[in-house]
């Protein structure tokens, strides 16, 4: 038998349940939206559909007709994996460094490595045309990938600097007094123990990376067409529907790959580290 | 074969001693500006069981970091077998650690985590195995090898620990409040199985603990450490009937602390009068000299009651009767209203709560005289 509510606990209630439905509706709401359009068989994005449809996905999936987006696509992949591994392998470097540290100087390179969390993507994005440009090189694929890298390296750092500091220092003492060297306690016991968290952190600074607008806008080339860009590109010019199955195909793919990582490595667990 | 050699030379060592012995000299570590350890020097001889007892922050944990080689001394040298190993790094020292959290891999097996020091060492897999199958043979452990540290109880994970520090065949065990984790029950289970294999093995280990019954337990030999100072270094019967310092005089056991004054000397005793009211003649150091204001120290199981006053005797009163099991302590109120403890055998006929009684020393008693300082 639950006791009686009294007034505040009902205001309680309303309060906090109805900013979550607010909030809930105006996060998933548009999901829902654009999802229900993509299934729409008007000729232009529209909201509610007439009928519903799936031939949006057949002409996203026809090589002939979707020759473009599917470069862009398989150039935003390409660039994700590889700025990826790059922030993987950085970011997880970097923590290694910064936790055994507690100088003044590993707080600054923390910062440092942070930063691009915090800094508009657009400022990041033209000092890096300018500072590329500086150096001789020009728009291309793989400065993409090294702007890409920059800005989602934060994501492993985190992520590997929270497992980490939960790492029983016994046990890497435990290691070396068993004999073994620290590149073999790194490979035995560091590296498997917070591999969790440096995969929580690849997740998301691969999503991070797909999604990345600012950076490839001002770092790409006339032949590294970006996934977001084309879409961008697409919605100005025609309101192609296969822009709501694009994004469709996205929101599946990302929300698969979500339960994937949950059941892995808890996910949600290491963002709140 | 060198599996079979190495398998027949471990069962060998079974038989025989061949414990290393560890020699401390002088060593001194300092945090800043705060000593931790301050010039302690120990020798332990090979195949005994050395505990540093203290309470926290007394510098055993510190002393034990040093011969483990985590922590680099300040000054001072550690000898194993008579080589110093101050030069070396903590993974070349051989010296086997068992953790109070046991810091067991948590992502390996039972079986894996006792491979781990011959896999770093670069022994192979096919022959590692029969050794790793014989260090959970010593432990009992066996069945459990495919589990993983989190699906195992406390005191299994302890065996685990064991056998992976004593599958290298390190040259000293290390043990870190190794039983503190453990139920009061397995505690005393497990303080027998660790002094059974260090035997079997004959390996000289170092216990750090802050509990002195685990140390008289265990140990051959007890350092009793006190502000990162060894104050006195001893059997456990050493340290707990002749208690070098006021300090260890308290922290082992538990004891009445009688202030008094030497009114006679002689030979070697002397005559000292209680200011709670009786003459006592006890054997004294030189040091204890006529006049001098001292306290003695009084075991709760070295005093007895009596119905009759005797010079000797300090006319008490029952406070308070305890019964723990086999024994009873009572808590007995001396002239001056202070409280004494005694402890005896419990029998039918203790005494009464209120009851006017004579305490004095057993005959076989030999209470510790300190000088008292005057402040």
């Amino acid at each position: 038998m639950g006791r009686r509510m009294s007034v505040a606990d009902i205001s309680y209630v309303l309060a906090i349940g109805g900013l979550a439905t607010v909030a809930l509706t105006i996060l998933v709401g548009p999901v829902v939206i654009v999802l229900l359009t993509s299934f729409g068989d008007s000729q232009s994005l529209k909201f509610p559909p007439p009928g519903l449809t799936t031939k949006w996905y057949e002409a996203l999936f026809d090589a002939s007709q979707s020759r473009q987006i599917h470069r862009a696509a398989g150039n935003t992949l390409w660039v994700a994996g590889c700025a990826t591994a790059g922030a993987i392998l950085f970011g997880t470097l970097a923590a290694l460094g910064l936790a055994r540290s507690r100088s003044r100087l590993a707080r600054i390179a923390d910062t440092a490595f942070m930063s691009p969390l915090v800094l508009p993507g657009l400022a990041f994005g033209l000092a890096a045309l300018m500072y590329f440009t500086f150096l001789g090189l020009r728009p291309s694929l793989e400065l993409i990938m090294l702007g890409h890298a920059v800005v989602i390296v934060p994501f492993v750092l985190r992520t590997a600097s929270a497992s980490l500091s939960q790492l029983d220092p016994a046990l890497l003492e435990s290691s070396a007094s068993l004999g073994a060297s620290w590149l073999y306690t790194l490979r035995r016991v560091t590296l498997p123990i917070i591999a969790p968290g440096i995969v929580a952190g690849g997740f998301l600074a691969f999503i991070a990376s797909m999604d990345n607008v600012p950076v490839s806008l001002f770092l790409a080339g006339p032949r590294s067409d970006m996934l977001p860009i084309r879409l961008w590109g697409m919605m100005e010019s025609t309101l192609d529907v296969r822009v709501a199955a694009v994004s469709g195909i996205m929101v599946a793919s990302v929300l698969g790959l979500m339960l994937i990582m949950e059941r892995l490595v808890g996910l949600t667990r290491r963002m709140r580290d | 074969m060198i599996t079979g050699d190495r398998l027949a030379a471990s069962t060998a060592a079974g038989s025989r001693a061949r414990g290393n012995t560890v020699d401390l000299e002088g060593i001194v570590h300092r945090y800043g500006g705060l000593k931790a350890v301050d010039d302690v020097s120990l020798n332990i001889e090979a195949g005994e069981i050395a505990a540093l007892l203290g309470p926290s922050g007394c510098g055993k944990t510190t002393l034990l970091r040093v011969i483990a080689g985590f922590v680099r001394q300040s000054a001072g040298r550690v000898l194993v077998d008579g080589r110093s190993i101050d030069d070396l790094p903590a993974n070349r020292r051989n010296v086997g650690i068992v953790f109070q959290n046991y810091a067991l891999f948590p992502h390996m097996t039972v079986a894996e985590n006792v491979a781990y020091g011959l896999a770093a060492r670069g022994i192979g897999r096919a022959a590692r195995a029969p050794l790793v199958d014989r260090f959970l043979d010593v432990v009992q452990l066996k069945a459990l090898k495919d589990r993983l540290p989190k699906q195992i109880s406390g005191g299994q994970q302890q065996r685990v620990a064991l056998a992976r520090a004593l599958a290298v065949e390190p040259s000293v065990l290390l043990l870190d409040e190794p039983f503190s984790a453990l139920d009061k029950g397995l505690r005393l289970d497990m303080q027998i199985e660790i002094k059974r294999l260090q035997r079997q093995f004959g390996l000289t280990a170092i216990l750090v603990t802050h509990d002195q019954e685990e140390a008289m337990s265990v140990a051959d030999r007890i350092a009793v450490m006190h502000k990162g100072r060894v104050e006195q270094y001893d059997t456990p019967s050493a340290v707990y009937d002749r208690p070098a310092t006021p300090f260890v005089n308290s922290f082992i056991g538990t004891t009445n602390l009688l202030p008094g004054r030497v009114i006679g000397r002689e030979g070697g005793s002397a005559l000292i009068e209680l200011d709670a009211g009786a003459v006592l003649a006890v054997p004294v150091e030189a040091s204890i000299a006529h006049g001098m204001r001292v306290q003695v120290s009084a075991r709760p199981e070295h005093l007895e009651l009596h119905a009759t006053a005797a010079p000797d005797r300090l006319p008490v009163q029952v406070g308070l009767v305890v019964p723990l099991g086999p024994t009873a302590v009572l808590d007995l109120r001396m002239r001056d209203g202070a409280g004494i403890k005694l402890s005896d055998r419990r029998t039918d006929s203790l005494p009464a709560v209120g009851a006017a009684l004579h305490c004095g020393f057993r005959a076989d008693a030999r209470p510790s005289v300190f000088p008292l300082a005057t402040n």
